[in-house]
């Protein structure tokens, strides 16, 4: 994993079309961060990306068609 | 009522693309929809990654409330231009769940479909609302029932 040091104001780019600024750090130990994605790039804080990760998957683990033949 | 099926029979006829892809199913980006004849309810596949494949259901306004708003970055991904209204233009769905609880059919309240049949886009909105439902008790199971 990539780790930098950055300051408020400054920013990190990833690829051609991704900019993430450090907005403000509040208290010493929460950071804002302001981003800057096309459309299709989903950002996400990960905890709720990952939960609906889990529950997609759930959602997938049986087939679906077959159920909703079955009689829904 | 009526506007939902004509959306839902446009959806049955159209191939979607979901730019973002589906939180677990990120190679998912274009899926059809084929309908059972089981009620409300429409399983959504993915023609990328056959293996994904969910069942959905239209928000109910009249049980749920309004749905949800999209944001800028949403409707830019669904091609959704100023001149267009979102109640009108975004059909809204939910993932329902069979497979997790014996009794109960699931839905999650917390990640809704947007489909905009026009532009033949979709989304999943994922809500940061912790107050929402993962599994919603949408229908009992129809073997339970």
């Amino acid at each position: 994993m990539m780790v930098l040091r950055r300051k408020v104001g400054e920013a990190i780019r990833i690829n051609d079309d991704i900019r993430i600024f450090i907005q403000d750090i509040q208290g010493g130990h929460s950071v804002r961060f302001a981003i800057d994605a096309p459309a299709n790039v989903a950002v996400h804080r990960l905890e709720v990306y990952s939960i609906i990760q889990q529950e997609n998957q759930a959602a997938n683990k049986g087939d679906a068609l077959t159920w909703l033949k079955g009689g829904g | 009522m009526v506007q939902v099926m004509e959306k839902k029979e446009a959806a049955e006829q159209s191939e979607f693309v979901f730019p973002r892809g589906l939180a677990g199913f990120g190679d998912a980006h274009r899926f059809g929809f084929i309908y059972e004849g089981q009620g409300d309810m429409i399983c959504m596949q993915s023609l990328d990654t056959p293996e994904a494949a969910f069942i959905l259901t239209p928000w109910d306004e009249q049980r749920l409330g309004a749905t949800p708003e999209l944001n800028a970055e949403q409707r830019d991904c669904l091609h959704l231009t100023s001149n267009e209204e979102q109640g009108s233009s975004i059909m809204w769905m939910l993932v329902l769940n069979p497979f997790a609880d014996q009794a109960w059919v699931t839905a999650n309240m917390r990640a809704p479909i947007a489909l905009h049949a026009n532009a033949g886009r979709g989304i999943q909105c994922i809500r940061h609302d912790t107050s929402l439902e993962l599994r919603y008790h949408w229908m009992p199971q129809p073997s339970a029932a």
